[in-house]
């Protein structure tokens, strides 16, 4: 086949050879730049937030046991007093300001005071 | 997903949108960009598999971006031309710097296939320029190919290249002539005469 043209004219007939001729990526490289896309999506959906939001786990973990001393640390100092009461009321009596005066537990309730003074 | 995008959608909405967690907005991008790329890439490194190499380093890096893309700042395509020259040019200078590769070296194998050629189909013109771009220097090689074979305007390679709009048309006049010196001598076996 033969083309009148001048060089440039042949030369744009090569582009356009060359341009429907054009290198073409692979099936199997273009799943390989989907996978990359796929990997490196950021991730920022509601599970994410979530996920930022929640404490670390270390955090977690010391608030736990924080709960737990606290706890157990008023519930063990109330059983200490009972158990001190009962083995040994004599350091209980000692310890009162007059000693073998009763102590009434309504002087211990919010408006006992008012109470006996209306008597 | 794919639904609520057009072939319309700006890159850079289809960026924004993966950069928000939308998987199907990337393949989108890579269904725009890739092919392009890898054209570009092929032809100026003239190796499928380097090409496949640039036009994935290329991809990871615009992930890599895509959190801190700011719309209006440049046209994605436009970017991932850049950082592709960029990686084309690098790569080549590697290449130039193992193996001093020179004008009579890449000549034989022009001179083979255009002795090879008797009728020139299509595909035998496409492999003679592919050629005969081999024997540019790299920087004209990359401003032919971005004007003559992708399209690109001279600003577009202007912005890509990272030079100014006459240095891109002295690149691409200066390629061409490249060219036609190369070519030359070869045109009845091209199929064209004078």
């Amino acid at each position: 086949m033969t083309i009148k043209q001048s060089e440039d004219q042949a030369l744009d007939v090569l582009f356009e050879a060359a341009k429907n001729k054009s290198p073409t990526p692979s099936d199997a490289f273009l799943a390989r730049l989907a996978n990359d896309a796929d990997t490196m999506v950021p991730d920022v959906g509601p599970g994410a937030l979530a996920r930022q939001s929640a404490p670390p786990e270390k955090t977690r973990v010391f608030a736990s046991l924080k709960t737990l001393f606290t706890a157990s640390g008023l519930s063990g100092a109330a059983a200490l007093g009972v158990w001190i009461g009962l083995v040994m009321p004599d350091i209980v009596t000692t310890l009162s300001p007059l000693p073998g005066d009763a102590v009434a537990l309504s002087a211990f309730l919010p408006g006992a005071d008012l109470s006996s003074l209306s008597e | 997903m794919a639904s609520q995008y057009t072939q319309d959608t700006p890159e850079a909405a289809l960026l924004v949108a993966y950069a928000n967690g939308d998987v199907s907005a990337g393949r989108l991008l890579i269904n725009r960009l890739a092919p392009r790329l890898f054209a570009y890439a092929s032809r100026v490194l003239g190796n499928t598999a380097e090409a496949e190499d640039a036009v994935q380093d290329v991809m990871v890096k615009l992930w890599q971006t895509a959190p801190d893309w700011q719309q209006g700042q440049a046209q994605v395509s436009t970017w991932a031309y850049r950082v592709m020259v960029n990686q084309c040019t690098d790569r080549l200078r590697r290449r130039n710097t193992r193996a001093q590769v020179t004008i009579d070296s890449i000549a034989e194998p022009i001179a083979t296939l255009a002795s090879a050629v008797e009728t020139m189909t299509q595909t035998d013109r496409a492999d003679a320029l592919q050629a005969a771009l081999g024997t540019l220097p790299d920087r004209q090689r990359q401003a032919v190919v971005l004007r003559h074979l992708e399209g690109l305007s001279n600003p577009e390679i202007a912005q890509a290249m990272d030079i100014g709009v006459e240095a891109v048309e002295s690149l691409t006049a200066r390629g061409k002539r490249a060219l036609r010196a190369a070519l030359q001598g070869r045109k009845e076996e091209l199929g064209y005469d004078d």
